[in-house]
């Protein structure tokens, strides 16, 4: 899809006039101006001091992080020995010993190291959170606790501190108890929140038939984003009252409880879901299809979207089909499936670029449509991660970011959404030496060398 | 006995005393056009902490996902996926092809601390209801539009759905058995997702003018908030290669993957960390594997090599155990085990419902029901559901009454003017086929008053 010289093609007759074109490009140039780097805006959270104190758990690592690219003030404390987290990597490939996950989430982090099974490395952590505004408790739930550093002393000594806690099953109830020796990880987190069982396809051979993971990070990611999005409620509340609270996540709670679905087909089904492959449970077509010279998406799913998609790949013949009326949401895979392979079949007759085209166009023609009921059948390109890289809109946006770890070399990390007008988001530095940092905060904060 | 933390914290937590308790966002005030997901996820979560969110619909159309239901089963005449994800809102509408629509909005707009749109990018703009609009009547608005691709670049006008941005990111391919097809991921992470990255700018964004009194723009792609949460990006600068499809092993994590128990159970286990290493294989009774060199650290133990032996064993043991002995060993060892849960167990879980993030929940309108509670635990300040979603135009009066000041007369005159609307009788629309409309205080509020 390129950039033409009349400007960039729209999709909706609302966009097509001369002064709406012009406001839209004024619009972009506002935005560039908005968000140009070079004008060094403050973060949202500047000022606010953060600590991180955790043990291979990577969704406060990665809460710890986002918090830093708001611009806050943030030490990452670890055992003499470092965090185990760094070296959970993929592969085993690691710089300096630093595996790739702790490295990209270690976002303006200064890292020092503090023996909290030491009278005196204890006496350090409570001066330090004496004077935070927020403690990431990554740690076995009760472990600080025992310690004497946890909240219920902390706060006592700093009524404001928001202490955030994140572990699998949480801080409290009677599970959290008896489960809390388990550690997280994104995989186990994955599975208690019921998100394998709806992955994969159960009429492949065994083992494929497996419930499945995401390939992603989804439970760790989801639980980091919560965890943060947590943190800066509470902080909201203490700005008005300068009360402090406690923030509990649960890892293993994160994808069901914010996503939500299961919850709603558990209650009103009363049954577990099938697995049915990459069909979806609202939306048909919404899948991945094999084109002649690689794979394509194609989500087509509203009414006049779908009759789109039969007019240009030539099949309006299957428009009144008795087999797939019902809005083609059959409660019934076997015969979706039917009507899946007709799709199938289609698609395949053509390469990539081809369907691309034939979408682009047909959603082109459609917005300067009157009726405007012509709808929009969705194709892309089903991307390998080499393709993403390689797309200019990345580019433009500048999506991905080098970032120079000092006295070692420079890594690539995706930038941080969303682009903020008026107070960035911002990767300042990324740093990996276990007590990199140790004599500059330890003077700072007047600690006990 | 409870040991002593966890009676502190459980009374931190009490379910019991949660409607006594202050919320963090009241005095928040968001006016949320957005559709479907994506943008109504951002607005559930200021909801849900205690912001005050209109939500404005086209008359007789409204949100699409109304109707968008799940195998089109609905509940009371609505879609209870819609009702997941539309609690705490006001239910108004707006007919934005009238040109008092668009006032009546800008005039909305103008009151409130936030604003959310996920209209494909520039739509708001082109219609004059974009930040350049808003800020100028509204300096301290803070205004987040989510799109697919965000607002530059080439490919800003393209559409995207969830599928569309797991696609374009390169998340679609990622999942899956080696060398066989791949999956999406379920239930619209590509929208959950992203959402709550946008959740987070503007509370970031209304943190910051606290200190600034300065309101901003935010700008949320979708696709990108999935690339943000990607490994690939820095593996592939390291190595040339992408990380691929793995099946149910996770390359950073050796041994990892869901396997079958001698009672026919799944259950995932993953070893993060040599001391879980360790204490794995305690439970496994072969403690001198970790003294192989292969296996003495955890970089090492990545090694695709060793991690598959390593993994070989794991499954072998675990094949000879129930899913109860696993679970027990791994309490006792520290390691982490994960049950591979359905919905059903999640719904009926006891732990989510005495954590407060399954709730039943009766509903004015709706009745009782068992819904999915804040993600996110607040001692002080707790997420909370206060009422399900509501019919089209829903809360019309009291939106136009009491938030712009509207007369009875004024609202009778947009209502026949077509400005403003109501459902028509489509399901998903409509109010329950039991409910009497018409001795509906909430939706007749204030009427009669003059």
């Amino acid at each position: 899809m390129k950039t033409s010289t009349k400007g960039p093609q729209v999709f909706s007759k609302h966009m097509t006039g001369k002064k709406t074109q012009e406001h839209l490009a004024n619009f972009e140039r506002l935005l560039q101006k908005m968000t140009d780097p070079a004008v060094n805006k403050p973060g949202s959270l500047e000022d606010i001091r953060i600590l991180e104190v955790s043990h291979a758990n990577f969704p406060a690592t990665i809460c710890a992080s986002m918090l830093g690219e708001l611009g806050s003030d943030i030490i990452k404390i670890e055992p003499p020995k470092g965090d185990p987290a760094r070296e959970v990597t993929p592969y085993g490939v690691d710089i300096n010993g630093v595996g790739l996950p702790f490295l990209m989430e270690s976002r303006n982090k200064h890292n020092i190291t503090m023996d909290l099974t030491d009278e005196k490395g204890r006496e350090n952590f409570a001066r330090l959170a004496g004077e935070a505004d927020v403690l990431i408790d990554g740690l076995k739930p009760g472990e600080l606790d025992a310690l004497k550093i946890g909240y219920r002393q902390l706060a006592g000594l700093n009524p404001a501190l928001i202490y955030v806690a994140v572990s699998p099953f949480g801080h409290y109830t009677s599970k959290a108890e008896q489960f809390r020796n388990i550690p997280d990880t994104d995989l186990t987190a994955q599975a208690e929140s019921g998100f394998p069982m709806l992955i994969g396809d159960p009429r492949e051979p065994e083992p494929y038939n497996y419930p499945l993971r995401a390939g992603i990070w989804a439970a760790s990611y989801m639980s980091g984003a919560l965890a943060t999005a947590g943190t800066l409620t509470a902080l909201l509340h203490r700005n008005k009252t300068g009360e402090g609270q406690m923030v509990d996540i649960a890892t293993n709670d994160a994808i069901s409880a914010w996503q939500g679905f299961s919850s709603v087909w558990g209650f009103t089904t009363e049954t577990p879901r099938a697995r049915i492959g990459n069909f979806d449970w609202g939306l048909y077509p919404y899948g991945y299809y094999k084109a002649k010279d690689g794979y394509v998406t194609v989500c087509a799913a509203l009414d006049h979207d779908f009759r789109g998609l039969l007019k240009i790949l030539g099949r309006w013949d299957l428009e009144d089909d008795w087999r797939f009326l019902f809005d083609r949401l059959t409660d019934d895979p076997e015969k979706l499936g039917e009507l899946e392979a007709e799709v199938q079949k289609e698609v395949g007759k053509y390469g990539c670029e081809e369907l691309l085209k034939k979408s682009f166009d047909y959603g082109i023609k459609a917005a300067h449509d009157k009726l405007r009921s012509k709808g929009f059948p969705i194709v892309v390109e089903t991307k390998v991660p080499q393709q993403v890289v390689e797309e200019k809109h990345w580019d433009v946006r500048k999506a991905f970011r080098k970032v120079e770890i000092p006295g070692c070399k420079e890594i690539t990390i995706p930038a941080s959404p969303p682009q903020m007008s008026e107070s960035p988001m911002r990767i300042k530095w990324i740093k990996g030496g276990i007590g990199e940092d140790n004599q500059e905060i330890y003077k700072k904060h007047n600690l006990r060398e | 006995m409870k040991d002593d933390y966890f009676s502190f914290t459980g009374g931190l937590f009490d379910s019991s005393t949660i409607a006594e308790k202050p919320e963090a966002l009241k005095e928040i005030r968001v006016l949320d056009l957005s559709r479907i997901i994506f943008g109504p996820m951002v607005a559930k979560w200021l909801g849900l902490f205690g912001a005050e969110v209109i939500k404005v619909e086209e008359p007789e159309e409204g949100d699409d996902w109304r109707t968008g239901t799940y195998w089109g089963k609905f509940w009371k005449d609505s879609c209870p996926y819609f009702q997941s994800l539309n609690q705490n809102k006001y239910f108004a509408t707006v007919n934005l092809k009238e040109e008092r629509g668009k006032e009546l909005l800008l005039e909305l707009a103008k009151t409130a601390d936030v604003v959310i749109e996920n209209y494909r990018a520039g739509l708001a703009e082109a219609w004059g209801l974009g930040y350049t609009a808003v800020s100028k009547i509204n300096p301290k608005v803070i205004y987040i539009s989510c799109s697919g691709y965000g607002q530059s670049g080439p490919l800003k006008f393209y559409p995207s759905y969830d599928i569309v941005a797991q696609s374009m990111s390169g998340v679609a391919r990622g999942t899956g058995f080696p060398g066989r097809k791949t999956y999406k991921l379920p239930d619209y992470y590509g929208d959950f997702l992203p959402a709550l990255l946008g959740a987070i700018g503007v509370l970031a964004a209304l943190n910051a003018r606290e200190r600034t009194g300065k309101g901003q723009y935010i700008d949320m792609a979708q696709t990108e908030g999935l690339m943000r949460v990607m490994h690939n990006w820095t593996y592939m600068a390291e190595t040339g290669e992408d990380l691929g499809c793995t099946g149910n092993y996770d390359p950073a994590m050796a041994p990892s993957g869901i396997f079958k128990t001698k009672d026919e159970k799944f259950i995932a286990v993953a070893i993060a960390t040599q001391e879980q290493f360790v204490a794995l294989l305690g439970a496994m009774e072969k403690p001198e594997l970790a003294e192989r060199k292969e296996f003495r650290s955890t970089l090492e133990r990545l090694k695709p090599e060793h991690a598959q032996e390593i993994n070989g064993l794991l499954e072998e043991w675990v094949g000879l155990k129930t899913e109860k002995e696993v679970i027990e060993l791994a309490k006792k060892g520290g390691f982490p085990v994960g049950q591979v849960v359905d919905d059903l167990k999640i719904v009926t879980d006891e732990w989510r419902r005495e954590r407060g993030s399954v709730v039943e929940f009766d509903d004015k309108m709706y009745g009782k029901g068992k819904w999915a509670g804040p993600a996110v635990s607040l001692s002080k300040t707790p997420g909370r559901l206060k009422w399900l979603s509501r019919p089209i135009g829903y809360h019309n009066q009291y939106v136009f009454k009491k938030m712009l000041g509207l007369s009875e007369s004024e609202i009778g005159d947009l209502e026949k003017k077509g400005v403003i609307g109501y459902w028509d009788n489509r399901v998903g629309k409509r109010p329950p086929s039991y409910w009497d409309i018409a001795k509906d205080e909430m939706f007749n509020y204030g009427r009669g008053d003059q």
